[in-house]
């Protein structure tokens, strides 16, 4: 009799008790061969193997395509034993030589088919480009390494090719394994080691140590240098495994129990719904996890199908595994073959109706083996035990329905989810039925199909992870993410100056790429634009207002036959509903390019626009930080106010009914492309927006200054802001066809909003915000009436910059001290409002003045808060200022 | 006929396991025979559980510790003694059940709670 030994570091070893076991043939209960019997001490060695050998590094070290080679190496062995292979297993486990001699090839197949995909498709390192922290950036991606010692525990039903399920992914991703083989089928995995050793894997990295699991289970799912388990068998052990590799917390998969549905529909083509049914219970003696073992048939073809069935059954050779023309051989063991007498005669128990086989059966001029007869049990109710526990065995319940939604409540009312059929000539019905069924896989018009790329696993207790195709090689890794700081200095680190006085962003990119067209005449630039642009369909994005006063017809003329029409239907302060509204115009129309002719309500709405026509879905779903990947659709603004400088800012003001406030996207990638400075488009404003709009700037700008991402660029553009503000406002107002100061204010706006984009805004705009929405206070107004206040409340932490803004505003500051010069600036502030006739409190703009707190609150949650110079965190501190303000 | 097993012990207890047992059985308000039995936990291995049931005229009977266990015979001859224990340590609790011919090679690793026999579905 042959003589197996354990597989251990590379090489062939006796047991160290030297004890040994002996394995039958179950066809013929004869022995075939002793095998050593691994104890405690044989896996802690294999363990210790597979750990030296991990972290020696030379498999774990190897490149993918080292790895594959070797891998491929491997297979080769086994495609030279190939034949020993076949014999060994057939004679071990049972399965009739018509299948058994598959086994090499597909395993190989297997190895092979990885070994690929390991090579060519497994992401082995992804980039993240977005990381979805705007406050941290830097270069983010993913690498995926081995988990380390992995051990796999295969099952009796299919030997080899169940092992190279575990093999194949756990060598080609790093790791090295120790496996341990059922004990009633040890061999062919043992001869498997010899291919591994004959294609020279590194010794430890593949160990086999075969032994009863009541032994070895325990010391194999404890130790500590064992990072992942991986089992196929029953449930209840694979739940006792779970717990097990609970105390060290191992990654564990685990294929475990099934009791799948074969749905068979009424239109279903007879004779291949009866193969299907056959096949997929009676093959290798219904020892096959994913069998399916309850045959839901549809009452309308039930008594036809039955007949059939039953001929087709009966016609099944049963005989010597061996045996080339045996359509079934023997079950695996004398245990097996007690558990499906017990539970036949179970089924008879509970009532079901035995309509054939149901019996031992003995194959002629054979003495022993374990046959059992092809069952079907009829009327079965799939409460019965039979329909609920797996029987592993060629017994097969047939359970009649009436209708679609009935099979499926039928399939799911089960504690498996591992697999089922459905047969059907009518694939999109069969497919809603296969959709509806939980389980991991479902076949249609076939049954018992695996694929070397398609994954494997059961839903519910019929396991945990997949098995096959790159889900198996994700499994026996881990993910590590790197972050490289673009960020070298303390001082621009956001997250550390959590925990410093320091608050303050030194560092900082300058990124605002929009191309500004700006003086007089300047409109007629767009007809060029659009084209450079390569587009050809301008929607024009305007609101009523606008529209009213001729400028948005204005530009239709200068597009001539590039304008596919004028949109107007959007109201001040809009919401995300607006923007979705436009954006299913923009798409009926085909637009190429949005053209957005207004103020910052309708910049923004087709800010947004521009985002949903490119990408698809609603406005809400892009209410993020630097998300944005790509070029948006093209967008040119012109404004009509000189406020917002929303033409060139990188951020889209929208309210949100949901979130109860106005929420942002910001994002370079929503800069508009172009932005047209005419003064012709700011001529028309009336005068009480030109001076509140004319506030908001003021409040970008100082409020850019004020800020704790503030630097020196921002700084430039927001003082000649101010300075400009300070000299035009008073001219506008006084003559608002003044075509020079119109457009310097337009400029002036525009320089805002680049300091804003560069720098942020503060506390001034979180309360105007919130007066704004709780109160429709219009956002320059609000600005204009708590930005002195918020001056002030900062001027400790910003007196430099204030000084700065103080001389901008025209103070002569000879002589002050830096503190009052802060507070000078301030004061000039009110001065120019008064002047220019802005309102000055908030009880003159309808805020009840019992709602300051609660405006407090919500001012204080605005992300504009954030950046403000002086940190806020208590909300009565911003109580007092909307006092102040009141 | 009924048989009722005189000679060998069907069944051996360790310690703790009657106590467990009636606990249960107090417990549901059940006063019925334990069964010892077979099942397929799924994919590959049968294990031997306990359940309450009612006897059968072909069972093999034992009183012990006032309990009544039964099993079917052509079971008993496939799994032969029955040794049952009861565990309760980190997170482990139920019944442990190993034989002297063993019904696979996990036999003993899990452990199982009584299951209440369904009325066998007619
Ligand atoms: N994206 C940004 O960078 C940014 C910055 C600050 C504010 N905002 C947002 O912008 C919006 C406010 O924009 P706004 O202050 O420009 O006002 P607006 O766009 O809401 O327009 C206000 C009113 O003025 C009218 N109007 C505009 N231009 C006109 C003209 N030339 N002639 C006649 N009527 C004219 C409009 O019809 C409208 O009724 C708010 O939602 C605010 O939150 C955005
Ligand atoms: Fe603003």
């Amino acid at each position: 009799m042959e003589q197996y030994k354990l597989f251990i570091n590379g090489e062939f070893v006796d047991a160290d008790s030297g004890k040994t076991f002996e394995t039958i043939d179950p066809g013929t209960e004869a022995p075939i061969a002793t095998v050593a019997q691994a104890g405690k001490a044989d896996a802690e060695k294999a363990i210790a193997a597979a750990r030296k050998a991990f972290d020696r590094g030379d498999w774990s070290g190897l490149t993918p395509a080292a790895r594959a080679a070797k891998v491929q190496d491997f297979a080769d062995q086994i495609t030279r034993q190939g034949l020993r292979l076949a014999f060994t297993e057939s004679m071990n486990s049972g399965q009739v030589i018509s299948l058994a001699r598959f086994m090499p090839l597909i395993s190989v197949t297997l190895l092979r088919n990885l070994s690929l995909a390991a090579v060519t498709k497994f992401p082995w390192e992804e980039e993240i480009p977005v990381s979805g922290n705007a406050f941290a950036p830097g270069r983010e991606f993913i690498r995926r390494e081995p988990v380390g010692v992995c051990v796999g525990i295969s099952p009796w039903n299919y030997p080899m090719y169940i092992a190279c399920w575990k093999i194949a992914p756990a060598l080609l991703m790093g790791n090295t394994m120790v496996l341990k083989p059922a004990s009633y089928t040890p061999l062919t995995a043992l001869i498997v080691a010899e291919a591994a050793k004959a294609a020279g894997i590194p010794d430890g990295v593949f160990n086999v140590i075969a032994g009863p699991g009541r032994e070895l289970g325990e010391i194999l799912c404890t130790h500590p240098d064992v990072d992942k388990i991986a089992f196929t068998g029953s449930t209840e052990v694979g739940r006792e495994i779970m717990r097990m590799a609970a105390g060290t917390i191992k990654k564990v998969t685990l294929e475990l129990g099934g009791k799948s549905a074969n749905i068979i529909l009424d239109d279903a083509d007879m004779e291949l719904a009866v193969e299907g049914a056959l096949f997929s219970n009676f093959f290798h003696q219904g020892q096959v996890c994913s069998s399916g073992s309850r045959v839901l048939v549809s009452s309308k073809i039930h008594d036809e199908f039955l007949d059939k069935m039953i001929k087709r059954a009966e016609s099944i050779r049963i005989g010597y595994q061996m045996d080339q023309t045996s359509h079934m051989g023997p079950l695996v063991s004398k245990q097996q073959l007690a558990t499906v007498e017990r539970y036949v005669k179970l089924g008879k128990e509970e009532g079901a109706e035995l309509i054939t086989g149901g019996k031992r059966v003995e194959v002629k001029g054979i003495k022993g083996g374990f046959y059992y007869a092809p069952t079907i049990f009829a009327n079965v109710n799939n409460k019965m035990r039979i329909a609920q526990e797996e029987i592993f065995g060629p017994v097969l319940c047939i359970i009649k329905y009436d209708s679609d939604e009935e099979a499926i409540a039928i399939a799911n009312d089960s504690v498996y989810g591992l697999a089922g059929g459905v047969f059907s000539t009518n694939t999109a019905r069969a497919e809603r039925i296969a959709r509806g069924v939980r389980t991991g896989t479902m076949w249609i018009n076939n049954y018992h199909i695996f694929s070397d790329y398609c994954p494997f696993g059961g839903y519910k207790q019929s396991g945990v992870g997949r098995e096959f195709g790159l889900e198996s090689l994700r499994e026996y890794t881990q993910i590590k993410r790197i972050h490289v700081s673009a960020i070298a200095d303390h001082k621009s680190n956001m997250t550390f100056q959590i925990m410093s006085d320091y608050k303050k962003v030194d560092g900082f990119s300058y990124n605002c790429p929009t191309n500004v067209v700006a003086g007089h005449g300047a409109l007629s630039s767009i007809y060029k634009a659009v084209a450079d642009l390569g587009c050809r369909r301008a929607l024009i994005l305007t609101d009523s207002g606008v529209n009213k006063a001729g400028l948005a017809q204005l530009v239709k003329d200068a597009l001539v036959d590039f304008c596919v029409g004028i949109y107007d239907n959007i109201s001040p302060d809009p919401d995300l509903e607006t923007v979705d509204v436009a954006n299913a115009v923009a798409r009926e129309l085909k637009a190429d390019c949005i053209v957005s002719v207004g103020g910052g309500s309708v910049i923004d709405t087709a800010k947004g626009v521009c985002v949903t026509l490119k990408n698809g879905g609603k406005i809400n779903d892009y209410l993020n930080f630097l998300v944005l990947t790509e070029p948006q659709t093209p967008h040119i603004a012109i404004p009509t106010t000189a406020g917002t400088g929303s033409e060139v800012t990188n951020i889209a003001v929208l309210t949100s009914k949901g979130g109860g406030r106005k929420l942002f996207i910001i994002d370079t990638r929503i800069m508009p492309n172009v932005a047209i400075l005419d003064p012709r488009f700011t001529m028309t404003l009336p005068k009480d927006l030109t001076v509140t709009t004319a506030m908001d700037a003021m409040t970008h700008a100082i409020e850019a200054m004020m800020s704790t991402l503030a630097n020196q660029i921002c700084d430039g553009l927001a003082l000649h802001a101010i300075r400009l503000i300070n000299e035009n406002l008073p001219l506008v107002v006084a003559d608002g066809s003044n075509e020079k100061a119109r457009l310097s204010m337009q400029l002036a706006a525009t320089m805002a909003g680049w300091a804003f984009t560069i720098a942020q805004v503060g506390l001034a705009h979180g309360m105007a915000h919130t007066i704004g929405t709780l109160h429709h206070v219009p956002h320059g107004v609000a600005c204009g009436i708590v930005l002195p206040k918020v001056m002030r409340y900062n001027v400790d932490h910003a007196a430099d910059k204030l000084a700065l803004v103080a001389q901008a505003l025209g103070i002569n500051t000879a002589g002050m001290k830096e503190h009052d010069v802060a507070l000078a600036a301030a004061d000039a502030v009110e001065s120019l409002m008064k002047k220019v006739g802005h309102p000055m409190r908030l009880r003159d703009v309808g805020v009840p003045e019992e709602n300051l707190a609660i405006c407090a609150f919500h001012a204080i949650a605005d992300t504009a808060v954030i950046f403000n110079g002086r940190p806020v965190s208590d909300p009565n501190e911003v109580l007092q200022i909307y006092r102040q303000a009141y | 006929m009924k048989r009722r097993w005189k000679i060998n012990p069907i069944v051996k207890l360790g310690p703790g396991v009657s106590q467990a047992i009636r606990s249960f059985l107090a417990d549901k308000g059940i006063q019925q025979s334990i069964r010892i039995d077979l099942y397929f936990s799924g994919c590959c291995d049968s294990s031997l559980y306990l359940c309450v049931d009612t006897i059968f005229e072909t069972d093999l009977t034992l009183e012990l510790d006032g309990l009544t266990f039964v099993i079917n015979p052509e079971i008993y001859q496939v799994v032969g003694e029955v040794t049952i224990s009861y565990v309760d340590e980190m997170g482990r609790k139920g019944f442990v059940l190993t034989s002297s011919k063993p019904v696979g090679e996990w036999d003993g690793f899990g452990v199982s709670d009584i299951k209440i026999q369904p009325n066998l579905y007619v």
